[in-house]
Parts: structure tokens; C-alpha cells; sequence
């Protein structure tokens, strides 16, 4: 044990002590939630150059209504109030009277109009928007761009322009505006938590507000940390043991210990690893959190289990990983054999969302169960905000437990007959006849 | 209680068997020299001695002891292929070399031997930034710095220069003098002939030879002449009763066919050329080899 000890510390220091650890540290986060940062920290930073969009009107009735929305919206809404400075982009409506004998023709003027630059974007709103009872292929609003979809013109325009039918369809029924706004008037449905009882008062707590932060963002995040860590303590022992095996360290410590112990050390120095990276991630976390008033977010009820499921999920991969990583001869062979190595820990990836959307459906429930997939879904499932039955995590950590020292046990036999394998590149089937038969 | 004792160890890889019935024994405090050509099977026995394998059957005994990984601490072990932690600076490699030992005091051990070795100032350089003979001499005190009362070493002299091969013999001899069993395999004769007082020999996974060196040269008496002559040694080939020539420029030693006689070998040369030396003795060390390993080996051994 001591020996094991020993081996895991030297390791734990090569790996901890070294600037690259410090600037993955740092990196890491970047990397895995990089767009999501970007999306937020360049949310505001918009494109402020005016927009020209020209408009079609073969109603004859809105484009009035549209000039003096996007004049209004132009002397209000374009500066920021706390900066003073343009933050938003005016709207230019460019009046285009339709042409009755060849309309292809002009919007296709438009459109080398919308290529060369000259314009942005032009709109045809068809006849019989008002009434498409007269029409209804002539009842059709359509927004011309080169990227349409994400244009945020296309969305601002949307309400006028149906602001402007509504008013005339209003109009034409004889009906009151205030009552139709009356009938129409919509009432927001609160996403809100469940109700509790406050242990210190004993009285009835107030639900509180579900948001997408908490619902997505929580959930999403724990998963992110967990698959940073599996890649920072099992991950890259794929790389160190193949590397070890090539210099023939790995002989010179087998003349000291046994294959199992030096797998047992290199799997709890990359425990040792990722429990430094998460301590790290959680404290800063925490102290960000407590900075921006959002303390109450930190979902301290599954750090626990967070802990518990990582140093699980280091050891089984950690061993599997090994184990592939002493039966390659070189860095070709190890190519071909990570994807399948990895492939466990990656799937989990491909059905987040799903699971935060339905964390007690049956496909979540199942899949959490299988042991290699255990640890990162129970910790989201955890994470979400609907509660899991309160058996399933015990379970799950049973089928990891099972699971983990089935693939040491494996993975070290493996590891036993490939770390003094030589010659050629080895096939799953070899790594199985090697697991079963020592 | 003999340091090693193996007996009918058969060890096969796949359809190759690497090491067949061999029984052999390892007395306490001596030197013992494996030799034998490539592929032999000199490193896979070595690595069962060391427990890094397993034999498929047979027994191994290390101190008594029988397959148990308790046993290892006292065995330092230097493989054929060196491994260093190339970013690891080298004290702290070999402290944490002699630490996975059980060794002790090692500060002051490792001092002695990288004063012993002429390392002492690259103590605090990572291994990367070493020579090979420099990395070599390293690994020898990794296998050395825990106090082992065996040591193993696979090929210990092999990339070194004459100078730190000398070094190395001593540090062994020196290791040796202190009571340390010492089994080193090696490729290169004369040091296996003026270190070792026992040779162990395999061929294709059989033992062919073992004992001392004085007990196998006996074994193949005395059928070796080394004659220097005036002229061409050419002419040394058209003589009856010589079954093989080994020309050293200036000396040829010659192998007497079975049923000749040394004397009528040398009046033949005599009646021939003029003889200016003439030495009647037993095979080295190297003529075994070659006479068991063939022609190939002799290629090995020359290297």
C-alpha cells in the first residue's frame, strides 16, 4: 500500500506541479463552456450600422403604419441609457411601390440590391393580408435577406406589421379596440418551484421562481464539471501508461510492484488529480457565486454525491484506459483504440438534454442504471430540478461500485499482460482473451 | 540456501516457447553471467526471477521464497532497456526509484554512488538533459541505491564507453565484495570470462551450459592451438586435421579435428611456413558460444 501510495504521489506531483496543469486549470472551463460564455458576454455587442429594408406593399395599408413604428422605435430605443452611446441599429423603411406587371422582375432587382450591400433586407406583404379570406395565397408576409432566420429585423418587424392587421381587422368588424384588447389580453403562466415549510418559522414558504439558469444551466454545468474531470484523472492515462510502457519505466517498477499496484497507484493519482481541480472549481465557484448574490444556486446537496460518483467513475474509466494504454505498442495503435475507450464516457454527452428535460422519464431512469453511464446522468438527474426517487442513487452507486471493481479487476490483467506485450497492434478481441484469461 | 533457485521453468509466448524445463541455481555472493545469443530466452528468465512474469510451470524460488512479490525488495533490478523519467530531476528519481525498494537512508546512499559514478554535479539536472552512458550509469544506481542483497542487470554494459564500463565492473565487483549476489546478462565474453564465477548459458530456451568458467572449458578439453606464422595465413586452411580458423591478424587459433593430434598439426604448419608462436589451449569463453550458438551468434558477440 505504501508503495502504491508512493507511486500515486510522484504521479499526482508530475501531473499538479506543472504550469501546464495551472493553465489547463484555467483553460478548461474556457474550452468546454466556451461558446456559451461568448453568447454571453457579446450578447449586447451588436451590430449598431442602420438598416435600410425596403417594403413592398401590395395592401396599400400597413407600410404607413410600419414608417411611423420604426421612426418611433428610431428616437427611443437606439441609446443606451446608462452609456449615452448607439446600441442599437435604426430601421429605414424604403417605401417600393409593387410592380403589377412583373414583380419577379423587382424582387429580383431587390435581391442583387441585398447582395451588393445597397440594401439589407425588403419585404412583400401580400393583398390580401387583412382579409385572406379574399386570398389566402396573396395573405402571406415575407421577409427577404441573406440570412433571414436569425435576423433580428425579421422578429422586431413581426409585430407592427401584425399590430397594423389586427388594428384594420378591428376596424372592419366594427369592433371596439379596448375590448378586443380585453379578450386578447394574455396572462403569463410562472414557472415556480413546489411549496415548503420553513424549518426555523414552521410556516408555509412561498414557491420559488423556476428559471432557465437553474433548470438548464445547473444541471448542464455539473455534467460539463464532471466530464472535465474524467478528462483530467482517467483520460490521460491512456497517454501516460502507453508512454511509461515505451521507455520501460513500467519494467523497471514492476521489478518493485506488483501490475496491480502500479495500475492502483497511477488510477489514485489521477483521483488526486481531479479531486485538486474540483476543489479548486468548487471554491471559486462558490465564492463567485456568493460575489454576484446567486449563492443560493450552488447545489451543495449534490457535491456529495458529486464527489462520490467522480472518484468512481476516475477509477473505472482510470482502469479501462490503463488497461488500453499498456496494450498499445506505440501512439498509432493507442489512435485507433481511444474512440472506443472514451465512447463511455462520451455518450452520457449526447443525451443531456433529454435527461434535464425528463429526469424521471424511463429512457433517463434506464440509462442512469448502466453502470459506465451511471455517474455523469444520476449527478445531472441529481442536479435538475425535479426529484429522483431517492433509491437511485443508491442503486446507481451499487451498479458503479459492481462495475468499478469489475473493470480493475479486468482492467488490470489487461494491463498485467500488455505492459511487456510487444509486436503487433492489439484487437479488442486480444484485450478480451487477455481480461478472462489473465 | 542458494540466492535463486529454478526449477523445470517453462515459459512459452503465443506458439513460442521462450524458456524450456530450464533448473538452474544461484548461489549467495557470487557473480553469475547469463549469456547466450538474442531471443534466447536470457531476459525472459531474468523477469521471472524478478516476478514481472510468470512461468507457466516449474518453481522459482528468490531467498526461499516462492513466487511472492515480498521477496523483490531485496533484488535490484537494471532491465535491458533503461526507464528514467526523462523530466524527473536525478535525485529525486532515484530516491523515489529506492523509496518504491523500501529502501533507507538513501539521501546519504545516493550521494556515495553519484560520487562513486563521477555524477554528483548533474544531481539536481533532469534526465533528459543526461548523456546515454550518464543515463545508464543512473539507472545502475537505481537498481542499487535500496542496499539489495541480489542484484539483477540485463545487459548492464551495453552503449558504454570503455572508460564507464570500467566503472560499472568495479561498482559490481565492489558490490559483490560486500556480499551482494550479483546476476548480470551479457553479450560480450571477456567480461562474462573475468567477472563471473559462474556462467549459465541458453540457447533457444535450454540450458547448455552452467558452472563455473573452468568446468565448461573443460568440458571441451584441449582443442585449441593459437599459432603466428611468417606469410600468409591463407595457407593454414590447406592444412589436414584443422576443423576451423579464427584469423586475429597476427595471431590465427585454430580448432583440431576430432582424431588429430596438436603435434601433427604444427609439424604441418612447420613443414609449410616458419612458425614464430605457437600456444596449445582451451577454448575462450567466446569459441564455446560460438561452437553451441553458431555462426549468427559469433556475429552478435563480435558486435
Amino acid at each position: 500500500m505504501n508503495k502504491i501510495l508512493k507511486l500515486a504521489l510522484r504521479d499526482y506531483n508530475a501531473s499538479v506541479r506543472t504550469k501546464g496543469f495551472v493553465i489547463g486549470l484555467a483553460l478548461a472551463p474556457v474550452f468546454m463552456c466556451g461558446s456559451l460564455i461568448a453568447m454571453l458576454f457579446l450578447q449586447d455587442h451588436v451590430d449598431t450600422a442602420d438598416k435600410t429594408i425596403a417594403v413592398i406593399d401590395w395592401s396599400g395599408e400597413i407600410t404607413s403604419h410600419l414608417i411611423d413604428e420604426t421612426t418611433r422605435r428610431n428616437e427611443n430605443d437606439l441609446i443606451d441609457a446608462e452609456t449615452g452611446q448607439k446600441a442599437r441599429p435604426a430601421y429605414i423603411i424604403e417605401t417600393v411601390v409593387p410592380d403589377r406587371y412583373d414583380s419577379d422582375r423587382q424582387k429580383l432587382v431587390l435581391s442583387d440590391r441585398v447582395r451588393s450591400g445597397k440594401l439589407d433586407a425588403f419585404i412583400e406583404i401580400g393583398r390580401s393580408v387583412v382579409d385572406p379570406r379574399e386570398n389566402r395565397a396573396e395573405a402571406r408576409l415575407a421577409y427577404h435577406s441573406e440570412s433571414s432566420a436569425l435576423s433580428d429585423v425579421r422578429r422586431w418587424m413581426f409585430w407592427p406589421i401584425n399590430n397594423r392587421i389586427k388594428m384594420l381587422r378591428v376596424e372592419q368588424t366594427g369592433l371596439e379596440v379596448d375590448k378586443v384588447d380585453f379578450i386578447t389580453n394574455r396572462i403569463a403562466l410562472e414557472p415556480l418551484g413546489l411549496v415548503s415549510i420553513d424549518k426555523s418559522t414552521g410556516a408555509v414558504k412561498e414557491a420559488k421562481r423556476s428559471n432557465e439558469g437553474e433548470a438548464i444551466g445547473i444541471p448542464m454545468g455539473m455534467a460539463m464539471l464532471f466530464f472535465m474531470m474524467m478528462m483530467m484523472g482517467a483520460m490521460p492515462l491512456l497517454g501516460t501508461v502507453l508512454e511509461e510502457k515505451m521507455q520501460r519505466i513500467s519494467e523497471v517498477l514492476l521489478g518493485s510492484i506488483s501490475p496491480f499496484g502500479l495500475m492502483m497507484g497511477k488510477l489514485l493519482g489521477g483521483v488526486g488529480i481531479s479531486i485538486t481541480a474540483i476543489c479548486v472549481y468548487v471554491v471559486l465557484g462558490i465564492i463567485t457565486a456568493q460575489y454576484l448574490d446567486v449563492g443560493e444556486y450552488v447545489p451543495y446537496h449534490i457535491l456529495p454525491w458529486f464527489f462520490v460518483y467522480m472518484v468512481m467513475a476516475i477509477f473505472m474509466f482510470g482502469a479501462i484506459n490503463s488497461a488500453v494504454g499498456a496494450a498499445c505498442n506505440d501512439q498509432k495503435e493507442l489512435q485507433s483504440l481511444t474512440f472506443p475507450a472514451i465512447l463511455p464516457m462520451i455518450i452520457p454527452m449526447f443525451v443531456l438534454f433529454p435527461v434535464i428535460k425528463e429526469p424521471t422519464s424511463t429512457f433517463a431512469t434506464v440509462l442512469s442504471l448502466i453502470p459506465p453511464f451511471t455517474p455523469m446522468l444520476m449527478v445531472l438527474r441529481k442536479a435538475a430540478p425535479t426529484t429522483i426517487p431517492e433509491w437511485q442513487p443508491w442503486v446507481g452507486l451499487l451498479g458503479v461500485a459492481l462495475f468499478t471493481l469489475f473493470a480493475i479487476w479486468a482492467g488490470g490483467r489487461v494491463f498485467r499482460v500488455g505492459l511487456l506485450m510487444q509486436g503487433g497492434p492489439p484487437k479488442i478481441r486480444d484485450l478480451l482473451r487477455w481480461a478472462i484469461r489473465g | 540456501m542458494h540466492a535463486v533457485e529454478i526449477e523445470d521453468v517453462t515459459k512459452s509466448f503465443g506458439e513460442k516457447k521462450a524458456v524450456s524445463f530450464l533448473s538452474l541455481q544461484v548461489p549467495r555472493g557470487c557473480v553469475y553471467g547469463f549469456i547466450g545469443p538474442n531471443g534466447s530466452g536470457k531476459t525472459t528468465t531474468l523477469r521471472m526471477i524478478m516476478n514481472i512474469i510468470f512461468p507457466d510451470c516449474g518453481s522459482i524460488r528468490v531467498f526461499g521464497q516462492s513466487r511472492t512479490t515480498a521477496c523483490t525488495d531485496r533484488i535490484g533490478y537494471l532491465p535491458e532497456e533503461r526507464g528514467l523519467y526523462k523530466k524527473m530531476k536525478v535525485k529525486p528519481l532515484l530516491k523515489f526509484y529506492g523509496e518504491m525498494k523500501g529502501g533507507r537512508d538513501l539521501d546519504t546512499e545516493i550521494d556515495r554512488w553519484l560520487e562513486r559514478l563521477d555524477l554528483s554535479e548533474w544531481a539536481h539536472k533532469p534526465v533528459d538533459s543526461l548523456s546515454k552512458g550518464m543515463s545508464q550509469k543512473v539507472q545502475f544506481i537505481s537498481a542499487v541505491v535500496a542496499r539489495p542483497e541480489m542484484v539483477i542487470l540485463d545487459e548492464p554494459f551495453t552503449g558504454l564507453d570503455p572508460v564507464n564500463t570500467d566503472v560499472i565492473r568495479d561498482a559490481v565487483l565492489e558490490l559483490q565484495a560486500a556480499g551482494t549476489t550479483v546476476i548480470f546478462s551479457t553479450h560480450d565474453m571477456a567480461t562474462a570470462e573475468r567477472m563471473c564465477d559462474y556462467i549459465f548459458m541458453i540457447f533457444r530456451g535450454r540450458k547448455v551450459l552452467d558452472g563455473t568458467l573452468s568446468e565448461i572449458r573443460d568440458q571441451y578439453g584441449s582443442d585449441t592451438v593459437r599459432v603466428r606464422i611468417d606469410g600468409d595465413a591463407g595457407l593454414l586452411r590447406e592444412i589436414p586435421g584443422v576443423s576451423r580458423i579464427r584469423d586475429h591478424g597476427r595471431m590465427q587459433e585454430l580448432r583440431i579435428a576430432e582424431g588429430h593430434d596438436t603435434q601433427e598439426i604444427v609439424s604441418a604448419i612447420m613443414s609449410q611456413t616458419r612458425v614464430t608462436y605457437f600456444e596449445q589451449t582451451r577454448p575462450s569463453l567466446h569459441d564455446i558460444f560460438v561452437r553451441i550458438a553458431g555462426y549468427n551468434a559469433e556475429e552478435e558477440t563480435d558486435e
